[in-house]
């Protein structure tokens, strides 16, 4: 378990060897959606046999279009790495903001490189996310 | 220093002592007559021969000196004072030893090195403080005629009579600030070729870094000398280096009947120049910066809106006042090629700020332009639009609606479709609000888009109004924190149903302001277009609005 520790958006990610979730509490907007990016970009980089990364939007605050942008190219990265990307505990707010700009099918889409032969959560469409069983992250209070 | 505690009583037996010491020593008796001189004293002060008078022979510093000790001769002076004054070019100190006879021997040392290097040291120390005051001065802002001025200023007190900064030319004219030493720099542009002062194109493009140049002051042109400043003694010329760009030049400026510029002088120009250069290259590359994004900026202010083929249209558009905030909502309205067709509106909403939303909203607007044959097909036109500006780097997207509108009969006919913005809302004679039925992806960061259009009917009066999210997610209100969000806008559209186009978009913005009061916002963008609901179409000429006559 790690911690970043930014002004306003507050991160705490638990790793196993093909699996990454990555809580976000806070703001994702213009002046820090960046920690998020290098966060899940660095998470990509340290597990060659990552499967699943899992962004927890519980107790996501406000979300800008920098902040959507980002997700974009998380998305972007994930599908490179062949890795699935779920955004899970998305807020009303960002709901919104994902179906207003159309990209809740593309964030949401089972990655078309990842092929899961087990444990998959199989029709992973935008709905059917929410159903994955919940990670044995606990609460996560950051240290 | 001389420690000699048995001073020669006895000339004749310790003079060859004497005679080879190695510093300049000299006796004379209490009458002022010189007794002894040693080779050193001989080659410094040739006229000092034994028995020359002191006044004779010595310089005036030194023979005053040996009256002062021999006159009161109370006994032994306990700690004979120092003195030093010039021999030559050079200084030196007197060191007496005062015998009870009266006699005095004269230990003369050389100081000038060791005064020079006090005197290097002071100097040093001043520059250093110098230098670090024009620092301070000149990076406390990053304007440049702030800058230039402070280098005038500056130079002009300390470095030379007066000083003139050159900026690079502009057309023909060479921009220069003037300072007379304990002046105010004085702004000026002079309609003169630099070619006309040696070194000054060279020391103006800025690179490659030139030397610091001596002009003959007889060759300046008239507008290298400042107003009452007389005839130039000398004139020296140093570049203002930049960072590769262009600063200036300094031309430092000394008068006729005062001392020229040292080498020593010239170098520590330059070191200030270099000071000058940067700071000055560092407000003009800020300057240019702030320059280009406010042309940028501007260039995206929307356009000015009016009626055209029997359509209203009507825009406004309130940027983010926090500059650092500057969003990218832009609008266009593109009129129909030939009459009708239908006329193109745009409104969008650029994701980031500042210069580089700036760059991505000139770029969609280009885009959209050259695709304006396409302009029926809006599905074909945001897909080329998207491939337009899928960029490997970066995710940075748009978002946007776009509305063709075209009048039939007293009607307006319209399509709309939105790639991944909040949807037009249309508000009918009655006052409901509608929000038209058009869903689609953003632009620019996902390779596949797709979007739905909405056809549309604006009845005489009706309105489709086209926004940007800094409406609806402006914090405001009595509490200072609510978001003015989409049903309160719906709201006061409602009640503006059957207003003309640009007294809804007045009426969206003042309710909109009032609720953000001095709180932060973004963009807010907003386009109207309304099919117009009366007669008043032939009293207009395209260009202004007619009279509403409701």
């Amino acid at each position: 378990m790690s911690s970043y520790s930014p002004s306003h958006l507050r991160l705490t990610a638990v790793d196993t060897e093909t699996t990454v979730r990555i809580e976000l509490r806070g703001d994702l907007d213009y002046d820090n959606a960046d920690l998020l990016l290098e966060a899940a970009t660095a998470k990509l980089a340290a597990h060659p046999r990552l499967r699943d990364l899992h962004l927890g939007c519980a107790e996501l605050g406000s979300i800008d279009s920098t902040g959507l942008s980002i997700l974009l190219m998380i998305r972007r990265r994930t599908d490179a790495a062949e890795v699935s990307l779920h955004l899970e505990d998305r807020t009303p707010a960002l709901d919104r903001l994902l179906r207003i700009t159309g990209s809740l099918e593309y964030l949401t889409a089972l990655s078309t490189g990842a092929v899961h032969e087990t444990s998959g959560p199989g029709e992973s469409r935008a709905d059917a996310e929410e159903a994955i069983p919940a990670r044995p992250t606990g609460p996560d209070s950051s240290a | 220093m001389v420690t000699s505690t048995n001073p020669a009583t006895d000339v004749d037996v310790q003079g060859s002592l004497w005679s080879r010491a190695p510093y300049p020593v000299l006796i004379a008796d209490l009458q002022g007559a010189v007794v002894l001189v040693n080779e050193a004293a001989g080659a410094l002060l040739p006229a000092a021969r034994p028995g020359a008078q002191m006044a004779d022979a010595v310089p005036d510093w030194l023979s005053s000196a040996h009256a002062a000790l021999r006159i009161p001769r109370q006994g032994r002076v306990e700690e004979p004072a120092v003195w030093s004054g010039h021999v030559g070019d050079r200084v030196y100190e007197a060191h007496p030893t005062v015998e009870d006879s009266g006699t005095v021997l004269w230990w003369l040392v050389d100081t000038t090195d060791h005064r020079l290097a006090e005197e290097a040291l002071r100097r040093e120390r001043e520059r250093t403080a110098f230098l670090g005051r024009a620092s301070n001065l000149l990076l406390s802002s990053l304007n440049l005629d702030r800058c230039t001025n402070v280098t005038a200023q500056m130079a002009a007190e300390h470095l030379a009579d007066a000083a003139v900064v050159v900026s690079p030319v502009r057309g023909n004219r060479l921009p220069i600030v003037t300072c007379l030493r304990d002046g105010s720099p004085v702004v000026a542009s002079a309609v003169a070729d630099p070619a006309s002062v040696p070194g000054l194109v060279e020391a103006l493009q800025g690179f490659p870094p030139v030397p610091t140049r001596w002009v003959d002051p007889r060759t300046v042109p008239e507008w290298v000398v400042p107003e009452g400043f007389g005839a130039p003694g000398s004139i020296v010329v140093t570049p203002l280096p930049g960072h590769g760009v262009p600063a200036g030049a300094l031309i430092l400026l000394r008068r006729a009947d005062g001392p020229g510029f040292t080498p020593e002088e010239e170098v520590f120009a330059r070191l200030f120049a270099a000071r000058a250069g940067a700071a000055m290259s560092a407000a003009r590359l800020y300057a240019d910066q702030s320059a280009i994004t406010e042309v940028l900026m501007r260039e995206l202010l929307p356009p000015s809106l009016h009626q055209v083929s029997g359509v209203d249209f009507a825009g406004g558009y309130r940027p983010s006042e926090d500059h650092e905030r500057i969003g990218g909502d832009f609008y266009d309205v593109h009129p129909a090629a030939a009459e009708g067709n239908p006329s193109l509106v745009v409104l969008g909403d650029v994701c980031g700020k500042g210069l580089e939303a700036a760059v991505l909203t000139g770029k969609i607007r280009n885009t959209l332009h050259a695709l304006l044959p396409l302009a029926d097909d809006h599905q074909r036109m945001l897909g080329l639009l998207n491939m337009a500006l899928l960029n490997s780097h970066h995710t940075r997207f748009a978002t946007l609606v776009l509305a063709s509108a075209v009048r039939e009969g007293r009607s307006v006919r319209m399509r709309v479709t939105s790639a991944g913005h909040p949807p037009p809302l249309v508000v009918r004679a009655t006052g409901e609000v509608e929000e038209a039925d058009t869903r689609g992806t953003l632009i620019g960061a996902i390779p596949e888009v797709r979007a739905d259009s909405a056809d549309l009917f604006l009845a005489p009066g009706e309105t489709c109004v086209l926004y940007t999210d800094g409406f609806t997610e402006a914090r405001g209100g009595p509490m200072g924190d609510a978001m003015f969000g989409e049903e309160r806008l719906r709201r006061v559209l409602a009640e503006c149903a059957g207003m003309p186009a640009e007294s809804i978009v007045e009426r969206v913005q003042m309710v909109a302001a009032q609720w953000v009061g001095n709180g932060r916002h973004d963009d807010m963008a907003v386009v109207v277009v309304s099919a117009p609901r009366s007669h008043h179409l032939s009293a207009v000429n395209g260009h202004t609005r007619g009279r509403f006559t409701a």
